[in-house]
């Protein structure tokens, strides 16, 4: 037996973990967490020094962008910076966005509303910093994002909409009336101000000219991109419906390929959902709850007899009405004689007809099987005739069965509908 | 005619497997002279080959079985169609119906039920399926029935006489022709004229129904 190994000299000092963002304490990008968590210091003592120097000619908004930028989330192998880099479309889309930020920078200092200084600078820097961090943020850290600014009070965190729309127009009225305090602080528009004008409309037009279209074509290419999205939902939508049924039947099939019976039934039942799913979703999420309406009624029976004795229930219905106490017995008794047709007819199809008319509703259930001699019923057979007549004489409706051995059987059961009713 | 091995038949759906299963329900009972797997393949294939009864698939890309018939019965309308569908939805059906097709049935139909259909289509009879029937009645339904009664424009075309909707109620419950006939105590051929009226006032109404009644399903 070899000695174990010897024990690990115990670590003088927690070793320095490196310098990553923050997903969990993160308030914007997790820098402070982070920057705390590698200095092994209060994260609450880096947020303060971060504040105190933003008003140091806003070097802590530079920092913290360029931070947010280059540094990496904890568990996310790049960067936002490398991933913007390495991708063309969203390298574009924030060039552009920048050169267009520059411009309108540009106009309004040649205005004379601003002038270029540090302050400017930083905070044109800070602009581009949040597009490059809006377009090259990965999903989870967008999401993350997204929540706290909704969570964010007077933003999007109010429950209401009025509330919401309150405080967006109190922001923007704000905004405006600021801007136009500044332009008649600065502006003079007065005689020698008109040299300056027609240099700005000069100037603008130009930038107009060199950048719009690509700026054009940007924003295109933003909407494109939304578009597809939206339009990759659909697909996976569709994949994953069509995983969760016809694949799966798909296999259950091949499992069950010795048994043409339970074969017949799984296609059938596929066959059914796949109809329902295509051609009348609305009625697709009804299933399972309480029928509303006769049709509802009729197609869970549809459902049911084919799944559980495996024959085809070919329904045809002209029509349709409420549920009451009337059509429940009328379904009641179209149940049972489907059930007899698919258990006694020998017959792999079953038609069923139902039909509303303003005066009565009526079913009909139909099977080209072996039939039998009415007169001569045996007894077990005998009683299930009672329970679909005794149903419908019940409910004030009427059955007829009508059947000879070898030419199949028909039910028909007919109930009057007062005209309160309708 | 007596000889159904003289029938020709076109085949036009997208799906391959589709097609040779329905070769394969046909097996010798006729002829089948060709196959199209896309609209423009099959107008021109069927104004070449000119076949007694074309089969016709009404989900089709590029138009559907609707611009198949549209195309084709612009410059040959003896040619006779006959719908074959999986699909349930009412307006398709109909639609295909009122463009010319003189029949639907559903691909679950038996080959010999197939080749009858087919046989009947070529003598020049209708054939509806029971829900086709169905969806006639729904769509021919009294205006009593309807929560608007639709305004009655043309009384030849916009409804159905008592016997019409009589036999289209027994297709609906899955009577065949002969044993309409025998139910009704007339002749197989007076059925046949029947369902032949009803497919003629469902191509030629205007019925203000006919467009809108399947998105609204009427409920009393």
């Amino acid at each position: 037996m070899l000695a174990g190994p010897a024990a690990p000299p115990p670590p003088r000092r927690r070793p320095l973990r490196p310098f990553r963002r923050s997903a969990d304490e993160s308030i914007l990008g997790g820098v402070c967490a982070g920057l705390a968590a590698r200095l092994a210091v209060g994260t609450t003592a880096v947020r303060v020094v971060t504040v105190v120097s933003v008003f140091l000619g806003g070097v802590g908004i530079l920092a913290y962008v360029a931070m947010w930028v280059l540094v990496p989330v904890a568990d996310e192998p790049e960067s936002i910076a490398s991933r913007v880099l390495t991708d063309r479309r969203e390298l574009q889309i924030v060039l552009a966005l920048s050169s267009a930020l520059l411009a309108v920078l540009l106009v309004t200092r040649s205005l004379g509303v601003s002038d270029l200084g540090v302050p400017t600078l930083t905070l044109l820097t800070g602009a581009v910093g949040t597009l490059v961090v809006w377009r090259g943020a990965s999903p989870a850290e967008t999401a993350r994002l997204r929540e706290r600014l909704n969570a964010a009070p007077g933003l999007a965190g109010a429950p209401s909409g009025w509330r919401r729309t309150a405080s967006r127009t109190g922001m923007g009225i704000v905004l405006i009336v600021v801007g136009v305090g500044e332009l008649s602080r600065t502006g003079s528009f007065s005689g020698a101000a008109l040299g300056v004008l027609v240099g700005t409309v000069l100037f603008v037009g130009g930038f107009l000219v060199l950048f719009a279209p690509w700026w054009v074509r940007t924003l295109r290419d933003l909407s494109t991109e939304r578009r597809e999205r939206v339009r990759a939902q659909e697909r996976a939508d569709m994949a994953a419906h069509v995983h969760d049924s016809v694949l799966q039947t798909l296999s259950l099939i091949q499992k069950a390929a010795g048994d043409p019976r339970e074969v017949v039934r799984l296609a059938r039942r596929e066959e059914r959902e796949l109809r329902h799913w295509l051609f009348d979703p609305g009625r697709l999420g009804r299933h399972g709850e309480r029928p509303e309406t006769l049709v509802d009624a009729v197609s869970a029976l549809e459902r049911e007899v084919e799944d559980s004795y495996g024959v085809g229930v070919e329904l045809i219905a002209v029509g349709d009405c409420p549920m009451d106490d009337g059509v429940a017995a009328l379904v009641g008794a179209c149940r049972e004689a489907t059930v007899n047709a698919a258990k006694w007819s020998g017959c792999a199809e079953v038609a069923v007809f139902v039909e509303v008319e303003p005066g009565t509703v009526s079913a009909y259930v139909r099977d080209l099987g072996v039939g039998f001699e009415p007169a001569s019923v045996p007894d077990d057979r005998q009683g299930i005739a009672c329970s679909i007549v005794e149903r419908m004489e019940r409910a004030g409706g009427r059955v007829a069965v009508q059947s000879s051995p070898g030419s199949g059987t028909e039910v028909e059961l007919v109930l009057p509908r007062s005209s309160s009713a309708r | 005619m007596t000889d159904t091995a003289l029938l020709r038949v076109f085949v036009v759906d997208d799906h391959a497997l589709v097609r040779s299963g329905i070769r394969a329900e046909l097996g010798d009972a006729v002829d089948v002279v060709g196959e199209a797997d896309e609209v423009a393949a099959a107008v021109e294939l069927i104004l070449e080959r000119t076949p007694d009864v074309v089969l016709l698939d009404v989900h089709m890309p590029g138009g559907g079985g609707r611009a198949v018939l549209d195309q084709v019965l612009r410059t040959a309308p003896a040619v006779a169609f006959l719908a074959l569908s999986m699909s349930d939805a009412a307006e398709d059906v109909i639609d295909v119906i009122r463009a010319g097709a003189r029949g639907y049935v559903t691909k679950h139909i038996s080959g010999p039920d197939l080749v009858d259909a087919i046989r009947r289509i070529a003598e020049g009879d209708a054939v509806f399926s029971p829900r086709l029937a169905g969806f006639v009645l729904d769509a021919f339904a009294d205006g009593a029935r309807a929560s608007v009664p639709a305004p009655t424009f043309d009384p030849e075309f916009d409804q159905l006489t008592p016997r019409e909707r009589q036999v289209l109620r027994l297709i609906a419950r899955g009577y065949a022709y002969k044993e309409i006939a025998r139910e009704l105590g007339i002749s197989a051929k007076t059925v046949e004229s029947h369902v032949s009226a009803v497919l003629r006032k469902l191509q030629l109404t205007n019925r203000y129904q006919l467009t809108n009644w399947a998105a609204e399903r009427r409920m009393l």
